[in-house]
């Protein structure tokens, strides 16, 4: 039978027996009798929330049956199949509503029915937080207690709210299992009609927290599918009245979830057979896409900011791993969700009871995570947080990254019981947390057999780390789709806002472009915001509309132009944390630059200090521009200007510290070696006349170019 | 050649929020111009004055607050004297007992003072946590059911615990919910951003953009106002419309200059003047920079701000 | 619409000559268009330039100087209308009131009481700057210049507030040396007041019924040639008063119009006579709001702590951090054997950790070490408050003085423990709480 029929036939059977119901009350009670669940402002509230329709009597209630009739097409199409499994839940809701008429209590322990509106609202707030993740709705008999009662521990112990329908009740009441709304464990009805509570709980939700406007059904539709983490759990055998509902529920966006293995075809993300009920709950988490909050680490010793600073002498270590002298590595690697086991923390080779006191050791981690929105560039932001994550630990201490980290382990903390597993709790949970944007599951496999090591470290690894640097380095404005704003520095300098580019990091020097991309996946609303670029005005002074609109927009109108790569043009503004400051030296017909560190003076006739009050604070200064100390060897520093070339003059420190990639670059763009030699300092000038007298004599490029105003 | 006047109009203005129910209801917010500025456009709705008690009782008040309450022995007699204050539009609580560093009461003992306080006074009501954030998630979530059907304020949503406190204010128990930050236009907003992302209306939302007693790096202060109010009418931001709700009593009297005692500093003369002074400046400089309703301890504090605003409106 | 550096760069001679006190022709441009020097001081400039520049970069608002000597300040000046945007020039200056309708005996206690407020604030002598010397309807000149000479004896700087020509010159021949304000310019006496006034060279107050004829008279007064003005914005009510405030202010900067670019004064003693708690407020109000000066009834420290704080943080620049000076500050009557806390030289730091901890009652030395004036986290990022930085600054000056050994770091700079148990020996280190508010729980757990 096609699942189209199955569906159908089961809608009938449901809608048939609620015409019967109500006639029955109809002729028991009249059609003006009262209709309503208790406690509620919604009375029916499925139906109320389709149609925009409170029904109050029992003639309302045999009006609504002409309504539900009206949705039951037949035709063989998804359509017609979502349609009538919402049919089928309304169809419920009547039934269940018959039960309760003139002040019936139709529910006993350990049955609770309808729920009221004070408990949906009691259960909308930790559901909004993400304190309870989700609502498994289990329908049915396991097949054994035992797995009832695993199943529902095991969703219980996440924080999540579940429903129970039919047989696991009986199942649990056997094994003493404690349920009620308090626990949340939440046994509705035997029949399967009684799963209509539960789609009015979602209905109530999203009336109350969604502001969802009654009979405003595609609302209804997307609150639910997006912010009500319901999934069905059906055990076999299917009836098809179950699977009408189930419909319903797939129309909802819950997913169903069964172990009914020769009933129906399977329906990606929505029908899914799962033979093994011990994995209900693995999948069910997984097509939900449900978020588990991790609230404590389960380590033997304290995890606070205030280890951060700790540091283990190496009397007080029980054991050491250093990267220096043997084979280690930190690494996050992307998965494929099917991939990985979340929270599964495996150690290959020995623990620390195994290795002799104060020993160096290898150690090599790898936290392999997988997310829909997970993307490869976003591992070494996470890496780089290990540091900080691995030294919060009371007794453990960690410096260096990649395959270069030294990690000590005290005495006290392995009398504590500290193990490397916790190693991975740590990591496992820190990342969860953190990082919940991006990374759905998060499994930690951490080595210590030698030999592993070594084939980590080398094999996969340093690879990763090559690919990465290349990635970096190959990275050029043109390469990419967008750039990102930045305006952490607000809040001392009210109007800038940067622009970042991958050629041209934030002015302080800290934030690169696939950190301003990280910050903005991981956080949305937060100080990086996507620039688009696709209407070009200038590609040579780095000029777009969409750039020009975003800094109107984040500099809330201070700021009407900036160009990316000019400084007499529209010129990035600065926050004040600039590293160094380039400003035109006329005489020269080229810029020269100061970095914070330098107290002397320049040949501008002002001091890094005097440029600093002239570019800070978010003003355009034409002529002038705060930059970060990497963006000197950059291809696109004032490339509009001529680019490099122009550099003229530098403190000797900085220049030392740029030679190397501002050399290359001149050599790429130019042909010229050794450019550095032809950039005057403080020891060879400090005022315009000597600095072109030095030029001259080199033949420095930037007197042959054109006048710069 | 006489004077050219030319008005500063803005298209934009201040939500209008209002706080409490029946006839005794306050509203902020609906101008259209800079505080104070009548001459660009007539105000709306003049800056309120709150009236600050806490659930702690009377003992931390500066002597003459004290001698206003004599003879007050519950929570609901101190409610009603506070309500009762010559210029005061509305009653703050302050649940600072709650503070697990400090008293930490249970969320049980303080809801039964916060049904005390909304049972013995009718006026509009404005609840404040403890100020930890924690604690705050659950009993500022009790406190907005306990009050339903009031329409207070329940203040203290911060970016750590904005879903438990704000699904519960805004969407559960339909309050108003007060978005608190740090002193820092773009975390107002962002806080914004997402209390309105939650589904909570846009039009519920007051805020506490933070604030700090003169002469503690109050130029924060003054730049985030200023700011705000710019950018909500002057480009007409959306998401930095809400009317700004500010604390200041639990600000300035903490300070030394307020608390150090007449002993202690004879030259400083009497300790009341001077925090009354503090408490004063304090708010007006806040109502000069943009707040709409400013939260004060001691009755002539209150007498003289209110005083100020009338003279002003 | 200002110039910048560059436009200006180009009318100069290009000959780096140094006559002007600067190294080359562009830093001199560049200070030219920050408003740092006047274009006239380049002596080489010709004169279409010098024409073609200084309308461009004349400020809105002038700046006017009263006083003489060590009492000399300056008014006005101000470039933008909110503190985000620029710094604010001139501080607010305030002013205690005398008046000849006043008894002996009050106005001895006002003289005996003005000078007892004199205190430092992070680096600043807070002291009443000002007095304000009313000539009341019907005095006579030998009574106000009785008055005048009295208040004089002060050595403060005063403002004549006196619209009667004969009397102000009687008084003026008193104290014309010390640069007063003679505030009492109107549509009726202006030509009369003005030669009085720039005779004894001192800057005169201009008022009206409105702003109308405040506007009419400094124009006529400037065509006198007379620009060595303030306004006096003070109107019928509060109201009025704040009105003139903000919409004088308001035409000089936003709408560039100059004849409006004066200096303020307004007279809180004139809009609530007696209730000192809204003149505090008033005072507050008008600080935020474009007063330059303003007079007030009294000026006790329960004025003066908030009002000068207030004015400390309003009158900064948005770009520097005020700084606090470095030393060991004992709290709580500390002695050498108390526990020593350590933080930023950032002066919100400074004041809100110390705050608590007097709150704490425990005995604390407070050392305060060079951290650049920045918070903790970007001092720290910027390596001026490392374990380098604090151990040396413990080694050299707080070792000789102190002798307990345990130090308490801020918790957002846990990291530095272990350095500085390496580099600091014989001290515990231990680290504190994240926020200042949990200083008085973390100190109290402590003992």
């Amino acid at each position: 039978m096609l699942l189209f029929d199955i569906v159908f036939n089961g809608n009938d059977t449901m809608y048939a027996e609620a015409v019967e119901a109500v006639n029955a009350a109809i002729a028991q009670y009249g059609e003006d009798m009262a209709v309503g669940f208790p406690d509620t402002a919604y009375t029916l509230a499925c139906f109320y929330a389709e149609t925009g329709n409170k029904i109050t009597t029992l003639r309302e209630a045999k009006e609504a049956l002409t309504y539900i009739k009206s949705q039951m097409l037949r035709e063989r199409r998804l359509d017609s199949g979502f349609k009538s499994g919402v049919a089928t839940a309304l169809a419920a809701e009547l039934i269940e509503a018959m039960k309760y008429l003139n002040g019936a209590k139709p529910y006993e322990e350990p049955y609770l029915g309808h729920m009221s509106d004070a408990q949906i609202r009691e259960l909308g707030v930790p559901l909004v937080t993400g304190d309870i993740p989700g609502i498994p709705v289990i329908i049915g008999p396991a097949p054994t207690v035992e797995e009832a009662c695993a199943l529902v521990k095991s969703y219980q112990s996440q924080g999540n709210f579940v429903c129970l329908v039919g047989g696991i009740i009986e199942q649990l009441k056997e094994a003493g299992y404690k349920t009620g709304f308090n626990v949340r464990v939440y046994p509705i009805g035997e029949n399967i009609s009684s799963v209509a509570h539960a789609v009015s709980a979602a209905c109530r939700t999203a009336m109350i927290f969604g502001n969802i406007k009654p009979g405003d059904k595609a609302a209804l539709q997307e609150y639910t599918f997006n912010r009500f983490r319901a999934v069905v759990n059906a055990f076999a055998p299917l009836d098809e009245k179950t699977v009408a509902c189930g419909a319903g529920a797939i129309y909802y966006g819950f997913p169903v979830i069964t172990n009914d293995m020769d009933y129906t075809p399977s329906v990606p993300k929505s029908l899914i057979k799962q033979p093994n009920i011990e994995e209900f709950n693995a999948t069910s988490i997984e097509a939900r896409d449900i978020r588990i909050k991790i609230t404590n680490i389960d380590i033997p010793v304290a995890f606070a900011s205030a280890f951060e600073g700790e540091i283990i002498r190496r009397k007080d270590m029980r054991v050491e791993f250093d990267g220096s002298r043997v084979d280690c590595a930190e690494l996050v690697h992307t998965c494929e969700m099917s991939e990985i086991e979340d929270h599964r923390i495996t150690v290959i080779g020995p623990e620390v009871d195994d290795m002799p006191d104060g020993s160096k050791n290898s150690i090599a981690y790898v936290v392999k995570v997988a997310g829909r929105n997970m993307q490869p560039d976003f591992e070494p932001v996470i890496e780089r947080k290990f540091h900080n994550y691995i030294n919060c630990i009371e007794g453990v201490y960690h410096t260096g990254q990649r395959d270069m980290q030294r990690i000590r382990i005290s005495h006290d903390a392995f009398n504590a019981g500290f193990r490397l597993k916790h190693i991975g709790e740590v990591l496992y949970s820190q990342v969860k947390n953190e990082f919940d944007a991006v990374v759905d599951k998060c499994e930690v496999v951490i080595y210590t057999d030698p030999a592993e090591c070594t084939r980590i470290r080398h094999e996969v690894a340093i690879p990763i780390f090559n690919k990465r640097d290349d990635r970096l380095a190959t990275l050029t404005d043109e390469s990419v789709d967008v750039y990102y704003s930045c305006i952490l520095c607000q809040a001392f300098s009210p109007s800038h806002v940067c622009v970042v580019t991958p050629e041209r990091l934030g002015l302080c020097g800290a934030v690169s472009w696939l950190d301003a991309k990280a910050t903005n996946e991981l956080d949305p609303e937060g100080p990086c915001q996507i620039i688009t670029k696709e209407r070009v005005i200038d590609e040579n002074l780095g000029s777009y509309e969409d750039v020009d609109e975003a800094v109107q927009k984040y500099s809330r109108g201070a700021l009407e132009h900036v160009t990316l790569y000019s400084i007499m043009q529209d010129p990035m503004t600065s926050c004040g944390c600039f590293e160094c400051i380039c400003g035109i030296e006329p005489f020269s017909n080229g810029v020269v630059i100061a970095n914070r560190e330098y107290a002397g003076m320049t040949p501008l006739g002002m001091t890094f200090p005097e440029m600093a009050s002239m570019t800070g604070g978010g003003v355009q200064t034409p002529g002038f521009m705060g930059h970060g100390k990497h963006f000197i060897g950059s291809k696109k520093f004032m490339k509009a200007e001529g680019g490099i070339e122009r550099i003229v003059w530098m403190p000797k420190e900085l220049k030392e510290f740029v030679a190397e990639r501002l050399n290359k670059t001149a050599f790429e763009l130019y042909g010229i070696e050794n450019f550095t030699d032809m950039i005057g300092d403080e020891t060879v000038a400090q005022d315009p006349e000597t600095l072109v007298a030095f030029l001259t004599e080199k033949g420095h490029p930037a007197l042959g170019m054109e006048p710069m105003m | 050649m006489p004077f050219n006047q030319k008005p500063q109009k803005f298209n934009a203005k201040i939500n209008t929020v209002t706080i409490g129910t029946g006839d005794k209801t306050v509203t902020l917010g609906g101008n259209s111009t800079f505080p104070f500025y009548t001459f660009d456009a007539p105000t709306v709705n003049t800056p309120k004055v709150g009236v600050e008690i806490s659930d702690l009782g009377l003992e931390a008040l500066p002597e003459g607050a004290k001698a206003y309450y004599e003879g007050c022995t519950t929570m609901a007699d101190i409610a009603k004297k506070a309500a009762a204050m010559e210029g005061a539009d509305f009653v703050a609580l302050v649940l600072e007992g709650g503070d697990p560093n400090g008293e930490d009461k249970p969320v049980e003992d303080l809801i039964a003072v916060v049904k005390e306080v909304a049972d013995a006074v009718d006026c509009p009501l404005v609840v404040e946590g403890c100020k930890n954030v924690e604690k705050d998630s659950t009993l500022l979530a009790k406190v907005a059911e306990a009050l339903q059907g009031r329409n207070v304020v329940v203040m203290s949503e911060k970016e750590e615990n904005y879903k438990a406190v704000g699904a519960a204010a805004g969407l559960a128990y339909n309050q108003i919910v007060g978005a608190e930050s740090a002193v820092d236009i773009n975390l107002a907003k962002q806080l914004n951003v997402v209390t309105t992302q939650l589904g909570i209306n846009a039009q519920n939302i007051v805020m506490n953009v933070g604030t700090a007693c003169a002469g503690y790096g109050y130029e924060y202060v003054v730049s985030t106002m200023d700011r705000i109010k710019g950018a909500a009418l002057g480009q007409n931001d959306n998401m930095l419309q809400m009317p700004i709700i500010t604390p200041v009593a639990s600000e300035t009297w903490g300070v030394k200059e307020a608390s150090a005692s007449e002993a202690d500093m004879p030259e400083w003369g009497p300790q009341d003047e001077r925090g009354i002074d503090m408490e004063v400046m304090t708010a007006a400089a806040d109502l000069a920079s943009g707040s709409d309703a400013v939260i004060l301890r001691h009755p002539q504090s209150v007498a003289a701000v209110s005083k100020m605003i009338k003279a002003l409106a | 619409m200002a110039l910048s550096g560059i436009q200006i760069f180009k009318l100069t001679p290009k000959k780096n000559c140094k006559e002007c006190g600067c190294p080359t022709c562009m830093a001199f441009s560049m200070k030219v268009a920050q408003g740092a020097m006047k274009i006239e001081q380049c002596p080489h400039m010709s004169d279409e330039a010098i024409a073609s520049l200084s309308e461009a970069t004349a400020p809105p608002m002038k700046t006017i100087k009263i006083g003489a000597g060590s009492e000399e300040f300056s008014l006005g000046g101000e470039t933008v209308m909110f503190r985000h945007e620029k710094t604010y020039v001139s501080k607010t200056r305030y002013a205690v009131n005398l008046c000849t309708c006043m008894d002996e005996a009050a106005v001895d206690a006002k003289l005996a009481e003005i000078p007892k407020v004199d205190y430092e604030r992070i680096g600043e002598r807070m002291y009443v700057e000002l007095v304000n010397v009313k000539c009341a309807e019907g005095a006579d000149a030998a009574a106000y210049t009785a008055l005048v000479q009295k208040a004089a004896g002060l050595g403060r700087t005063m403002i004549l507030e006196c619209s009667d020509p004969e009397i102000a010159k009687a008084a003026l021949e008193v104290c014309k040396d010390s640069k007063p304000v003679l505030n009492g310019a109107n549509p009726s006496n202006y030509e009369a007041m003005n030669a009085v006034a720039t005779a004894a060279g001192v800057v005169l107050g201009v008022t009206g019924a409105d702003l109308n004829e405040r506007y009419d008279t400094v124009a006529a007064l400037e065509k006198l040639g007379n620009k060595n003005l303030v306004i006096d914005v003070t109107g019928a009510d509060v109201k009025e008063t704040f009105a003139n405030a903000v919409l004088v202010r308001r035409a000089a900067i936003k709408d560039q119009d100059r004849t409006f670019g004066y200096p303020s004064i307004v007279n809180l003693v004139a809009l609530a006579k007696g209730d000192l708690h809204l003149q505090a407020a008033l005072a507050s109000l008008f600080t935020m709001k474009y007063g330059s000066i303003i007079v007030m009834e009294q000026l006790t420290y329960a004025e003066a702590l908030p009002l000068y704080g207030l004015r400390q943080n309003v009158f900064t620049d948005p770009q520097k951090p005020m700084k606090v000076e470095t030393g060991i500050y004992p709290i709580n009557g500390a002695d050498e054997n108390s526990i020593v806390l350590t933080t930023v030289d950032f002066a919100l730091t400074y004041f809100v950790a110390s705050g608590e901890m007097e709150r704490s009652g425990v005995p604390i030395n407070l050392v305060i070490s060079d951290a650049g004036g920045l918070s903790v986290l970007t001092s720290w990022a910027a390596g001026k408050f490392s374990g380098t930085t604090i151990s040396k600054y413990i080694i050299e000056n707080v070792e000789p003085k102190v002798k307990c050994r345990k130090l308490v770091i801020p918790g957002k700079v846990a990291v530095l423990k272990g350095d500085l148990e390496a580099k600091l020996p014989g001290w515990e280190i231990i680290v504190g709480p994240r926020e200042a508010v949990q200083l008085v729980k973390f100190l109290k757990d402590l003992q």
